[in-house]
């Protein structure tokens, strides 16, 4: 044999009880659980480890990422084996040249992502959804499920015109022509989206699809046994269980799974996501499929004046500058008294969120004092209030000063913790690879076993194993996956279940184009095998094995 | 079963006008109207689309959801 795992304590992914055995893994399968009497060439000794199915995770944009770095980075080191990405109507392909900066533009507004990223980090080397897949399964380590994006396929089929009108029905038909070669090529399905603005503040394409259209894709998603993936207006309870029903039909009608993510829960709302999930529940008592995904971690939200960031999004004048401005105009509009006025007036209704604002992170000595403060706190010591310390301090390091607005919402243990658990419930929406400069979105799955099993204990770690794992890969039809059961590919976490955990956040350069991005390093995952392969070990690093499949794409 | 709020997929040519005089047919056309909006802010606060769109001055999406009638809060 390849590798045994012996000893471990194994969370097979079914949701049974744990017990004491071996993994005997040859050709990258498993092909012995239980007692393993033969040597491998690998032994590893899992002796009070936890060995469980590699983690699925599935809401990820780690599109751009994937084409310069195939193990997608830090997701391995989590446990996360399988990843979803091309959620929210945007994949990478099938993807015009002359479209290219349109997307971009798209998956930097939307997703954060930095334009110097692709400019730097990305050979633009494909156009059609097959030449994608090609390319990212060049240095593959982790393996992917691509959705193909609703939007990039209007784009495709209608040019500028996606953005202004519904399509005519040669145009559906051509779509549904582009889809099926997607399929084809190995995407696990299509996503869209209700809510996402592009690089111009305007709809992306998706949104101006109607029913019908969707409908049409989704009658072609039907012919593979593929799933919808839809983000939608999360914001408001009633047009969430709008959408639900809008799911529901489509599901019912065409006989697909869908998803719609993410479901928030937050404090003041509870009775509202109680009826959304009663709706989902009465829904899927009549035969659809219809699955929201929660997330692990509370909400919060990291940032410097350097970059855009979310947490502005609804003031439109700091916004503006934000978006628009480079590091010289936004420091300008911080100095200039009458734009510093207009801006601290646009924002003072909101001094209790200023206030509450932690200093993570600067530059110079001289601030240092400051660190971990709040902005309160380090306005009192300055003798002024919460909104010009952030300004001043942000003068101060030439923008790198660094804040957190923590525990944002989603954060009632007990509440979250049931949703987690629900049986209608995916836990998913963790956002891998996107909004890199607003929080890491890494280490959900870490924050799942290490606070919700561990520390809360409101969830057994057979349940939240195989909600990650075997749930997810059954909701998303992938094969041979997500099980720790003799002929099942060889994809598997080995964790310690005392310590597991996501570290803390912190701001590291390693984007192209000198970028950076919020990351979380794993507490607790020792080794995680990949294909059959050792892919990442806790001591060692990452090995040279790069076992990685683009899930349902032919074999080339 | 829950209460759901009564919406519609707006047809591709949809203004508030067409909403509200076939979905309301009963209620004079300019109340019709403001009830929607006011039923609909989601919408409503939405910027219209370009003088140079197809869809100039219409701020309504295909793909939106238009409800019917008011919040359940407000029944």
């Amino acid at each position: 044999m390849d590798i045994v795992i012996r000893n471990g304590n194994i969370v097979d992914g079914s949701g049974r009880p744990a017990y004491i055995g071996d993994i005997g893994i040859s050709a990258g399968r498993i092909n012995q659980v239980g007692h393993v009497s033969g040597h491998g060439a690998t032994e590893i000794d899992a002796t009070g480890k936890t060995v469980s199915p590699g983690f699925i995770d599935p809401h990820t944009h780690f599109d751009a990422q994937l084409l310069w770095d195939g193990a997608a980075k830090p997701a391995i080191e989590h446990g996360v084996t399988t990843i979803v990405p091309g959620n929210c109507s945007l994949s990478l392909a099938p993807l015009k040249a002359a479209d290219r900066m349109k997307l971009v533009g798209m998956f930097n507004q939307i997703e954060e992502m930095p334009l110097v990223a692709f400019e730097q980090g990305v050979t633009w080397n494909w156009e059609t959804f097959d030449e994608f897949v090609g390319r990212i399964q060049q240095d593959l380590t982790i393996n992917v499920a691509p959705l193909v994006g609703h939007s990039v396929l209007r784009l495709w089929v209608m040019g500028q015109a996606a953005t202004e009108r519904t399509a005519t029905a040669t145009e559906t038909a051509e779509m549904q022509s582009l889809l099926r070669q997607c399929l084809d090529a190995g995407a696990i399905g299509l996503s869209t989206s209700f809510v996402d603005m592009d690089e111009k503040l305007q709809p992306v394409p998706s949104r101006y699809a109607d029913h019908a259209e969707l409908d049409a894709l989704c009658a072609v998603l039907a012919e593979y046994n593929r799933i919808l993936q839809v983000v939608h207006e999360f914001y408001d309870i009633d047009l969430t269980i709008g959408r639900i029903d809008q799911l529901a039909e489509l599901s019912l009608k065409h006989k697909i799974t869908t998803t719609l993510s993410p479901l928030f829960i937050n404090r003041g709302d509870f009775e509202g996501v109680d009826r959304v999930i009663a709706r989902i529940v009465e829904q899927n008592a009549a035969g659809a499929r219809v699955w929201p995904q929660v997330q692990t971690r509370p909400i919060d939200i990291s940032f410097s004046f350097a970059v855009p960031s979310l947490l502005f999004i609804r003031l439109r004048g700091w916004y503006r500058v934000m978006r628009f401005g480079t590091p010289a105009t936004i420091m300008a509009a911080f100095q200039d008294e009458t734009q510093r006025q207009q801006l601290v007036q646009e924002a003072t209704s909101m001094m209790p969120l200023w206030s509450a604002l932690i200093l993570r992170q600067v530059e110079t000595e001289a601030n240092q004092q400051y660190v971990g403060k709040t902005l309160a706190e380090i306005a009192e010591l300055r003798g002024t209030d919460a909104l010009n310390a952030m300004i001043d301090l942000s003068l101060e390091e030439s923008l790198d000063a660094h804040f957190i607005s923590a525990d944002m919402g989603h954060n009632d243990d007990d509440k979250v913790g049931s949703m987690l658990r629900h049986p209608h419930v995916m836990i998913g929406a963790s956002d891998g690879g996107a909004h890199i400069l607003s929080f890491s979105t890494y280490g959900d799955t870490g924050y799942l076993l290490g606070h919700f099993v561990r520390d809360k204990q409101l969830l057994s770690m057979e349940e939240a194993i195989k909600k990650i794992t075997s749930d997810t890969a059954d909701i998303w039809a992938i094969p041979d996956r997500g099980l720790l059961k003799s002929g099942y590919i060889a994809d598997i976490t080995i964790f310690d279940a005392n310590t597991i955990d996501r570290g803390p956040e912190y701001y590291v350069q390693d984007v192209p184009g000198d970028g950076h991005r919020y990351v979380r390093d794993a507490i607790g995952v020792e080794t995680v095998i990949i294909g059959g392969a050792v892919a990442y070990d806790h001591l060692q690093g990452y090995s040279d094995e790069h076992r990685g499949q683009v899930i349902g794409a032919p074999q080339r | 079963m829950i209460k759901v709020r009564k919406s519609i997929h707006p047809c591709a040519t949809d203004t508030w006008e067409s909403i509200a005089a076939r979905e309301l047919a009963a209620t004079p056309l300019d109340e019709g109207v403001a009830s929607l909006q006011s039923w609909n802010l989601h919408v409503f606060s939405r910027a219209p689309a370009a003088a140079d769109s197809p869809r100039a001055g219409n701020p309504i999406l295909p793909s939106d959801l238009v409800f019917l009638e008011p919040p359940l809060s407000a029944q």
